[in-house]
C-alpha cells in the first residue's frame, strides 16, 4: 500500500481552520432555523443576525450554502444573492422553492 | 396524542404564547414550499411574497399592509368588518405590526381558521387572537369573497 504523504503544518491549519468554518456556519444556521422557521417571510429570516453573520463569512460560504439547497431546499436565496450578486432563477420559477434552489445548484 | 405531536404542539405554543393546546390542531407537515400568504389564497406549492424573486401577484411589491390587502383584492376579496362565519363567504385575515403585514390565516366553513406558520406546519386553530401579542403582530383587516357554488352531482 502507498503510503500517504505527511501533512505539514500548514495543511493541518487549513483543515482545521476549514472544520472550524463549517461548524460555525452549521451553529449559524441551526440558530437561524430555530429562531425564524415560523415566520412568513423570507426577508424577515433574512434579517436575523444569524443569517446576516453567515452573509458576512462571504465567497467561502457559497459551497456550504449550496449544500444545505441540495439536501433540503429552504430560503439560503437571499443570501447567495447577496453574496455572489448573481441571481440564476428564471422568472417562471419564482416563488417555486425547489425550482429556486435547483437554479442554483445546477 | 403521541408524544412527538404533543412535542411539537409545545413548540408551537412557546412560538405562539397565545395558543392553548386545546384550540388548536397541527394538520400538516413542516414544509418551506409555502407560507401563509400562498396558503390563504389556495396555494400550495409556491411562496408568495412581496420581495423580488418571489411570487406575488397584483400587487405592489412592498411589505406594507396596504400591498397585501391588494394582492387579495386582486383575487375577488373585499374589506369586511368582522370574522364571524358567513354561509357563502370566504373570509381570510392579515396580520400586521409597524413593519408592514406579517401573516395571514384563512376562515373555515365552520369558522375555526387555517394558518401555515412559516416554513413550520398548517394549524387549524379557534381564534384569530391565538397567534398575535408575538411575531404576527395583531390583526389588521378581515376580507372575504362568495365561496364557489358546490356543483350538485
Amino acid at each position: 500500500m502507498r503510503k500517504r504523504p505527511r501533512e505539514t503544518n500548514s495543511e493541518n491549519v487549513t483543515v482545521a481552520n476549514a472544520m472550524e468554518f463549517q461548524s460555525r456556519f452549521k451553529d449559524l444556521a441551526r440558530r437561524w432555523h430555530k429562531e425564524t422557521s415560523h415566520l412568513s417571510l423570507a426577508s424577515r429570516m433574512a434579517s436575523h443576525s444569524a443569517y446576516e453573520q453567515i452573509i458576512e463569512m462571504g465567497w467561502a460560504v457559497v459551497p456550504l450554502l449550496l449544500d444545505e439547497l441540495r439536501r433540503k431546499p429552504d430560503h439560503w436565496f437571499i443570501a447567495l444573492e447577496r453574496i455572489t450578486g448573481a441571481n440564476p432563477v428564471p422568472a417562471e420559477c419564482e416563488g417555486k422553492i425547489e425550482k429556486m434552489a435547483a437554479a442554483w445548484v445546477k | 396524542m403521541s408524544g412527538r405531536r404533543r412535542t411539537l404542539k409545545k413548540h408551537l405554543m412557546r412560538l405562539f404564547p397565545r395558543l392553548r393546546a386545546g384550540s388548536f390542531q397541527i394538520t400538516s407537515r413542516p414544509t418551506p414550499l409555502y407560507n401563509c400568504i400562498a396558503f390563504a389564497a389556495g396555494v400550495v406549492d409556491e411562496w408568495w411574497e412581496y420581495r423580488r424573486g418571489y411570487t406575488w401577484p397584483n400587487a405592489g411589491r412592498n411589505p406594507s399592509l396596504d400591498e397585501a390587502i391588494e394582492l387579495f383584492a386582486g383575487l375577488g376579496f373585499a374589506v369586511c368588518d368582522n370574522d364571524l362565519p358567513e354561509t357563502h363567504w370566504e373570509k381570510i385575515a392579515i396580520y400586521g405590526d409597524h413593519a408592514g403585514y406579517t401573516h395571514a390565516a384563512r376562515q373555515l366553513e365552520s369558522g375555526r381558521w387555517l394558518s401555515k406558520l412559516g416554513k413550520l406546519q398548517d394549524i387549524e386553530h379557534k381564534r384569530l387572537v391565538d397567534l398575535t401579542g408575538g411575531d404576527y403582530g395583531d390583526v389588521k383587516q378581515i376580507m372575504r369573497r362568495r365561496r364557489p357554488v358546490k356543483s350538485v352531482g
